[in-house]
């Protein structure tokens, strides 16, 4: 693995793809987020780190609405996307959803073939005009997944006949099939052995080109290889964000300091 | 509990020998498995049971004795004027018919020189069925030509003649009945030997109408199958649409409150209403509400509807459920609508579920009998309905409430014929979870 090297690669983008101001999420009684202030930058990895519990998924899902699934759930503050407030009354979820994809905890690939898998996307979306322009999407997402050299030649079986990480990449290449401007990732390879991880974690650094890339991750070790920036999250509370380097050599609040140390969590 | 109390300080025992306490564990789980295997075993035997008596009873059903005897149809008697004029012919009642079939039953035995022994003319002509003479006027006025020929007719036996030929009457029970005679057997005997009598296959049992008391010779299903058929075409294009829809909005779309919980409530408990009190809804709602009409298909279709609405709608929302959450995040995480992730992902996931669901919902309505008594089905009806959609509005029977029908007639060949038309029943269930099981087959293959 080449954690050195991706360390050592520095922010280099300033554009704010997301910014969230006063987000606070209840889950019923539950205040489950509270006043989080983050701005979220243009083709970067934002890794988000904390122990469980402290709220990282559910903001993460905040960023596209996937909240609104579950009933009792309720979100305030503003989240602007582009300067766009994606909370406001106008916004239609399903719209915003192809504009920032997501990748689940556990790779769920649809029961369908691997070719299906990928292009249901551009499908419901419009984005292919007929089966030419359709079957290039498939490949270039496949490709932009580097699962492509692997499946190529058997695109028509069954996307859950993969192994475990070939369908998460899998997954990767179908939120990549709708062109989004954001990825969001909850815990991708958790569900991973180390081979696996590394694929995929190679491949997010890859995204970086094109996506603001957003990961929720449990291995503090993951978050220093694949992100330029660390949001630490504790409680509930955004408790630091900055530079990866800054936040694993030099943190500034002594609970990341705890965490990444070990002492909590 | 004594577990608790063991007392932890005792030696280490052998792994070769089981200590007692695993010795009663291991007896308690065979005794387990005999309990399950013997109800197995007991389930089994009640079933080899049932379709032991069902089909040996049943049977017989679909074997029927005939005559073939030539039959002069003489035209001064079935035409008068002459002039084959069907308005004329028509006149001539089922009566005229029944006595040229006696003569000719008579002449046959006097050709063959069969010995009628102590048997009176009568006790002859009534190894004829009643319905022969009904038959063969059905025969001529359809074909109007045939009167002044002599044409081979096949006739019906009565019902004690044909049971001879089937085990049912012997010789000792005939010297007890009123009905027959061992002489009237012994004549059938005979007409057997000389090749004018045999028991044959019996399609018309799946073709005919009911027949009245006197002639269950004459009794078939086929009424009934059509009306089960029609009332099964009512509630699929009903029940099958309305339940898989209530159930997608209640499990995918619907919030969860008060009124979702009281309705999803209200819908189990409507499976468990006794059906006798969809009958009187029935009754109430569609007859005297709706005016529709007594006996009909379409009534007796939107009953059983209201009645299989739970059991569909309880099988589809088990199986919307079963499909993993996570492929519903995923549907709406590359931006799909909630319509799309649900008809697109969750459904077809959920088909065979709902299908078997739907299949069981449908055989269920299939054997219902006592809704069906409710609205008139009992009725005897001799006439074809139509085919749909007018047939719907005719009366028309259904098979379980024939056999109902059939097991009150005094005559015990009513009883073989309500075996047969259960088997009918039974062939038509075992063909319809057939289609389930493949139909699961083939949306499970596509994954």
């Amino acid at each position: 693995m080449n954690d050195m090297r991706l360390l050592e690669r520095s922010v280099d983008q300033t554009e704010i793809k997301i910014s969230a101001r006063d987000v606070q999420v209840w889950y019923g009684e539950k205040h489950a987020i509270r006043d989080v202030n983050v701005d979220l930058l243009d083709k970067t990895v934002t890794a988000f780190i904390g122990p469980s519990g402290c709220g990282k998924s559910t903001f993460l899902r905040c960023l596209n609405r996937m909240n609104d699934t579950i009933d009792i759930s309720r979100v305030e503050g503003k989240i602007m996307l582009d300067g766009e407030d994606i909370y406001d009354k106008r916004v239609d979820p399903v719209q915003l959803r192809a504009r920032v994809g997501m990748v689940f905890q556990k790779p769920n690939p649809f029961p369908k073939s691997i070719y299906d898998n990928v292009a249901y996307g551009p499908r419901i979306h419009g984005l292919a005009r007929n089966r030419a322009e359709l079957d290039e999407i498939v490949e270039k997402s496949l490709r932009g997944a580097a699962l492509w050299n692997e499946v190529k030649d058997r695109l028509a079986d069954p996307g859950t006949g993969l192994s475990g990480g070939q369908q998460q990449r899998l997954c990767i290449a179908r939120a990549v099939a709708t062109q989004p401007e954001v990825l969001l990732m909850d815990e991708p390879c958790s569900a991973l052995d180390p081979i696996a991880t590394s694929q995929v974690e190679e491949l997010i650094d890859q995204l970086r080109a094109e996506f603001s890339v957003v990961i929720v991750t449990h291995s503090m070790q993951q978050a220093a290889r694949v992100s330029q920036k660390t949001a630490f999250f504790h409680l509930g509370n955004l408790v630091e964000y900055g530079n990866t380097d800054d936040i694993f050599t030099n943190p500034r609040d002594p609970r990341t300091e705890s965490y990444i140390s070990g002492r909590i969590g | 509990m004594s577990d608790a109390t063991l007392d932890g300080a005792q030696p280490r025992s052998s792994l070769l020998v089981a200590d007692p306490r695993t010795r009663k564990r291991n007896a308690a789980e065979a005794r387990f498995r005999a309990y399950g295997l013997g109800a197995i075993v007991i389930s089994m035997i009640m079933l080899v049971i049932l379709l032991f008596t069902i089909v040996t009873g049943g049977v017989g059903a679909f074997r029927q004795t005939y005559l073939e005897i030539p039959v002069a149809l003489d035209a001064a008697q079935l035409d008068k004027n002459g002039n084959r004029d069907p308005a004329d012919i028509r006149k001539v009642l089922t009566l005229t018919y029944g006595k040229i079939l006696e003569q000719s039953l008579q002449q046959a035995i006097a050709d063959k020189g069969i010995a009628v022994a102590e048997l009176s003319a009568k006790d002859v002509s009534n190894l004829i069925s009643k319905e022969a003479s009904a038959q063969l006027r059905n025969r001529v006025l359809a074909d109007p030509e045939l009167i002044g020929q002599t044409v081979e007719a096949r006739v019906l036996v009565n019902g004690r003649v044909d049971g001879y030929y089937k085990g049912r009457v012997s010789m000792e029970s005939a010297a007890r009945d009123a009905n027959t005679s061992p002489a009237q057997l012994q004549l059938a005997d005979a007409l057997k030997a000389q090749g004018m009598l045999a028991t044959e296959w019996n399609w018309s049992f799946l073709t005919s109408p009911d027949a009245s008391d006197q002639r269950p010779e004459a009794a078939g299903v086929g009424i009934a199958i059509l009306g089960s058929l029609y009332m099964m075409l009512v509630v699929l294009a009903l029940a099958v649409p309305i339940g898989v829809a209530a159930s997608i909005y209640l499990e995918e779309f619907a919030p969860k409150n008060r009124w979702t919980d009281i309705i999803e409530v209200n819908i189990s408990n409507l499976a468990a209403v006794p059906s006798i009190v969809f009958g009187i809804l029935g009754l109430a709602a569609f007859i005297n509400f709706a005016g529709l009409p007594q006996s009909a298909p379409i009534v007796g279709g939107l009953v059983l509807t209201l009645m299989t609405l739970p059991t569909i709608i309880i099988a589809t929302r088990a199986a919307l459920k079963a499909v993993p959450p996570s492929i519903r995040d995923a549907a709406l995480g590359v931006g799909a609508s909630k319509m799309q992730s649900v008809f697109h992902h969750v459904l077809p996931l959920a088909m065979p579920g709902i299908l078997t669901g739907t299949i069981i919902g449908l055989a269920q309505a299939l054997g219902e009998t006592a809704p069906l008594l409710l609205i008139g089905m009992v009725a005897f009806v001799k006439n074809f309905p139509s085919a749909p959609p007018d047939g719907l509005f005719e009366p028309a029977s259904a098979l379980p409430v024939q056999v109902y029908n059939w097991t009150q007639r005094a005559d015990p060949a009513f009883i073989e014929r309500a075996s047969g038309a259960i088997i009918v029943l039974l062939a038509f269930l075992l063909c319809m979870n057939l289609l389930a099981i493949l139909l699961r087959r083939k949306f499970e293959r596509r994954w």
